[in-house]
């Protein structure tokens, strides 16, 4: 498979485009799954409130990759998100969560080879601000 | 003189720890460590700047690369301009041979990393394909590796009189220093730390029982 040739034609254009709207209680309800304890993430009365840095994860596009992209979801396992804080995300707030290929790469590990293909998706907000990027990386054994 | 030759930070595409955060960690920790050299995958940090955390906080931090060949992962110390055109660090499949030989020409100093993991480590390829020209180095402490891959690199050290480096391959902030190497004379710079480790006036070291111990 050649990494270089399947970058060029995939990588770098948007493929899919959903909207969030957010609510109160499903931004406190995570914060406590996740250990929170300030009031600004797990109190809707909090007047900072606000989501926990990592809400965006809970996400998903409709789609995880562009449409005719080669997988082989056998030989795939998911390699974790991470995601880049940017503004807060709150109550009211109206989320339009842009995905495409940001990068696929090959690496070589005691299993052999692999090729990471890392999904971008871009939050922004109802003022066209952004508020959260999360990578999630996709891992294909070779 | 002790130094991490083996750390990764979050520039690496699986490292998770800033380099600031290790600095932290090393101070706080109290760790008996005078520095550590970042060996980003597959890349050399030429944008990244750390000489205010090595005034800040007392601490020598280098910058290096881990290529990928055809005889596993390797450690690439004094990458220049001459040595990334040379080579094209993103490949996988670099061959050994030439990556030995291009850093040799270009004033820098290739070392095979945890050669005895499957796969990615160099003692599996000699069993098939022979010892490669050129290797004078190894790392045969690396806080990454499991069981006796450790061991297995050491004997292959041993066996070849090859010299021996230690790192934490660390990928993670608490993981900085679990292994290390130390250096007869102290260096402070790439340059210096380059000749140390081609004379040979270096050895692995594992933090034991509050001191450094060489397990050769």
């Amino acid at each position: 498979m050649d990494i270089a040739e399947l970058k060029k034609k995939w990588a770098g254009w948007t493929f899919d485009e959903v909207r969030f709207e957010i609510e109160a209680e499903p931004l406190a309800e995570f914060s406590l799954a996740c250990g929170e304890t300030l009031p600004r993430y797990t109190d809707p009365q909090d007047p900072n409130f606000q989501a926990a840095p990592s809400f965006a994860a809970r996400f998903h596009g409709d789609r995880a990759l562009p449409e005719g992209f080669p997988s082989d979801r056998e030989a795939s396992f998911d390699g974790g998100k991470a995601v880049d804080w940017k503004a807060p995300i709150r109550p009211g707030d109206t989320l339009i969560a842009r995905s495409h290929i940001h990068d696929i790469f090959e690496k070589t590990g005691r299993s052999g080879g692999m090729m990471f293909i890392v999904h971008r998706m871009e939050f922004s907000n109802q003022n066209d601000e952004i508020v959260s990027i999360v990578d999630w990386k996709m891992i294909r054994k070779l | 003189m002790i130094l991490d030759l083996h750390s990764h930070s979050i520039v690496s595409d699986d490292g998770r720890a800033k380099v600031e955060n290790y600095c932290q960690w090393i101070r706080r920790k109290a760790l008996s460590l005078d520095g550590f050299v970042l060996t980003e995958h597959r890349l050399y940090d030429d944008e990244s700047d750390y000489r205010s955390l090595e005034d800040e906080f007392g601490l020598l931090i280098l910058k290096a690369s881990e290529v990928e060949t055809d005889y596993g992962h390797v450690l690439v110390f004094g990458v220049n301009e001459d040595l990334r055109a040379a080579l094209d660090f993103s490949r996988v499949d670099l061959p050994l041979q030439e990556v030995l030989a291009q850093a040799q020409g270009c004033g820098a100093l290739a070392i095979p990393c945890h050669p005895g993991r499957t796969r990615v480590g160099m003692c599996a390829h000699i069993e098939t394909r022979g010892l490669v020209e050129g290797v004078r180095i190894i790392e045969t402490l690396n806080g990454g590796s499991r069981g006796e891959e450790n061991a297995t690199a050491l004997a292959l050290a041993q066996e070849n009189n090859y010299h021996s480096t230690g790192g934490s391959d660390s990928h993670i902030v608490s993981h900085i220093g679990r292994c290390a190497t130390r250096l007869a004379t102290p260096v402070s710079n790439m340059d210096d730390l380059i000749t140390e480790l081609e004379a040979g006036r270096c050895e692995a070291v594992v933090w034991e029982s509050e001191e450094w111990i060489s397990p050769n």
